[in-house]
């Protein structure tokens, strides 16, 4: 099938009315817990896997999805009007979206960045769309060795991009891998770290774990603290860029897209670093420089591009190759698996409906996004005056009945609530947790891969070196590491985070 | 004792967990690894990067050596622990006495005793939760939900 052919097969799947409403709803909510500070996606998507039971896959993939991206438009909304960013790949748009809104320019601000987003979002889909299919037919000539290493290779990019020790992010990785094998082993159907409790024979759930190491434990630091929001209190107007603005950020968008799309593919990079580069990049380019950190439109327009564009990039290692790219997309890859679906290189083959519909819904997504962002923002004002003291309950309390409908069970609730403590202490001493859910999602696929290789090989390690790809994903892999463990190097990454941190 | 080293030895301990529980597992043979295959390496990993982390630790830096009270210091901490505990009391409750009973007593004990509401935010926002939630899990998403020993 060609393009078009697959885009309108994409889109008589999208304009169903069922599918059409929870995209709506998808983006509706994403965009909601991009603006409120305190939530962001990955505890939102947990949060509502449960609720994705009752309904088709196609349609619960393509809500979670809306919720994904649409996390990106609203995260812009809270960074130029409070200087707070309402999700991590908006942190640079404070710098000079904040300033703008201090100028009395909020108005045009805002509309850069839903235009931006727009463009960015829908290049990126056309993008998708057109890489998909030769990907697809790459990735069917991997084998066991091949999946393995790509996936080794996706967990070391992640914790190579964590924030902070890249030594407790290997751990935390190693800890999500020890966390994947509880449970009864699919090769030998012998219990693993059951501690003799039935409830534990299928594992430690997706929505429980992530649902208390990014909902609660996000809970428990917050109240920790006084969280007062100053809200810019002049009223938003003149929300169309003027030709002037469009002018100074038309490239800026257009490279912001390129910039994220590309980082977006790679397991393990995706949307927040994308909108770093992207900003680095357009300071780099500009003639004036000096006006990044002021208000410079182009310093808004091009990190908002990126993180759409990356956001919607990162769907192609998890549809092609059934591998995610980052923790939102290992959201998606375990709520595949709930229902059933096991994506990769075969799942265009065995249910295209899905895999074109969940594409070409991002196209009526960014539409919609557009339509919800900009003459709703004095909506989203007002959600950001809901005090935190408010807010906290009814997230703890969605997030405990979400637990809960899973299995009808309190063990899950027990287990949410455990890994909320897990995950406030971690965050408290330092680790992150994204490559532990990362790697606990990865690590079904990731032993059947090894052992089917070392069975493959008579338990030779060589079979991983001995073919091109394989070895090529470790040796990147190795290579990583290495410059993560040298000094100077690591010094100059450290002193590189430290910068944007100060910056940001 | 340093917050890192204490951290450490938690994650330490783990990685012992890890290994023990793997052999008693059975680790195969290479040409067929067994159960405890992945985990006995998961646990050797949790170790080593443990070890690292701690040798680390008696480093000059002043992360290094940031003590635990101190991660908690100007801070609230009394708060979080609240609020686990009951959380806690909710998940032992909620069989027992039901979503809606229990629901309405965590919801109003946060907003009213821990976040010091007024009493008509503390009854309205439960009430009108619980409202929306029933309607949502109950019957649009057609999930179970626990009655408890008073019937509703």
């Amino acid at each position: 099938m060609d393009f078009s052919s697959n885009l309108i097969a994409g889109l008589s799947v999208t304009l169903q009315p069922l599918n059409l409403t929870f995209c709506f709803l998808g983006v509706f909510i994403g965009t909601l817990i991009g603006v409120l500070p305190g939530i962001g996606p990955v505890g939102t998507m947990a949060i509502l896997l449960p609720a994705t039971y009752g309904i088709p896959p196609t349609t619960a993939i393509i809500m979670l999805a809306g919720i994904y991206y649409g996390a990106q438009y609203g995260g812009s909304t809270t960074s130029i009007l409070v200087n707070i960013p309402g999700e991590a790949a908006s942190v640079v748009t404070c710098l000079d979206g904040y300033q703008m809104a201090l100028k009395g320019r909020a108005g045009p601000a805002l509309g850069i960045a839903a235009f931006g987003s727009f463009i960015a979002g829908t290049f990126a889909v056309i993008g998708l769309q057109a890489l998909a299919p030769p990907l697809v037919s790459i990735a069917l000539r991997f084998g066991p060795p091949e999946y393995f290493s790509l996936m080794t290779l996706g967990l070391v990019i992640l914790t190579y991009l964590a924030q902070k020790s890249i030594v407790k992010a290997l751990m935390m990785a190693a800890v999500g891998i020890l966390l994947g094998t509880i449970g009864l082993d699919t090769m030998t159907g012998m219990p693993r770290f059951t501690f003799n409790l039935p409830d534990l024979l299928d594992g430690v759930g997706l929505a429980p774990l992530a649902m208390g190491l990014f909902g609660v434990s996000e809970i428990l630091l917050n109240v920790e603290r006084k969280i007062k929001l100053e809200i810019l209190t002049t009223k938003v107007k003149g929300i169309l860029p003027t030709v002037g603005d469009w002018a100074q950020s038309i490239w800026a968008i257009l490279r912001g897209t390129g910039i994220g799309f590309f980082l977006g593919i790679l397991p393990g990079g995706g949307a927040v670093l994308s909108s770093f580069v992207a900003y680095a990049v357009e300071k780099r380019l500009s003639r004036h420089p000096a006006n990044f950190g002021k208000g410079a439109i182009e310093g808004v327009a091009a990190p908002e591009a990126a993180n759409n564009s990356a956001a919607q990039a990162a769907f192609i290692p998890l549809l092609t190759l059934g591998i995610p790219a980052n923790v939102v997309m290992a959201i998606l890859l375990g709520a595949l698996m709930i229902h059933n679906i096991t994506p990769g290189p075969l799942l265009v083959k065995e249910h295209p409906d899905l895999f074109w519909g969940v594409i070409s819904s991002m196209y009526m997504g960014n539409a919609l996004l557009l339509v919800l962002n900009l003459p709703l923002i004095g909506l989203w004002i007002q959600l950001l005056r809901v005090p935190y003291a408010i807010l906290f309950p009814l997230i703890l309390f969605v997030c405990l009945i979400g637990s809960y409908v899973i299995n009808n069970s309190t063990v899950d609730v027990a287990l949410m609530l455990l890994f909320g403590v897990v995950g406030y202490l971690m965050r408290k001493f330092e680790y992150e947790p994204a490559p532990l859910v990362l790697a606990y999602v990865l690590t079904p696929l990731l032993e059947n891969a090894l052992r089917q290789s070392l069975i493959l090989s008579g338990g030779s390690f060589t079979i991983f070196f001995a073919r091109p790809i394989s070895s090529g994903c470790l040796i990147l892999a190795a290579v990583l590491m290495m410059t993560s463990i040298l000094p100077f190097i690591r010094k100059r990454r450290e002193k590189i985070l430290a910068e944007e941190e100060e910056d940001a | 004792m340093s917050a890192e080293r204490v951290s450490v030895l938690f994650w330490l301990t783990v990685g012992l967990i890890s290994i023990y529980g793997s052999i008693h597992l059975g680790l195969g043979t290479l040409r067929e690894p067994g159960s405890g295959f992945l985990s006995f390496l998961a646990g050797c990993f949790i170790c080593l990067m443990a070890m690292i982390v701690f040798f680390r630790s008696f480093l000059s830096g002043e992360r290094f050596h940031v003590k635990i009270s101190t991660l908690w210091e100007g801070l609230r901490w009394h708060r979080p622990i609240t609020i686990g505990l009951l959380t806690l009391g909710y998940i032992l409750a909620l069989e027992r006495i039901g979503f809606l009973l229990s629901g309405f007593l965590l919801l109003f004990v946060v907003l009213k005793g821990v976040e010091n509401l007024s009493w008509r935010k503390a009854l309205l926002i439960p009430f009108s939760t619980l409202g929306v939630s029933y309607l949502l899990f109950h019957f649009i998403l057609k999930a179970t939900l626990p009655k408890g020993i008073f019937g509703f």
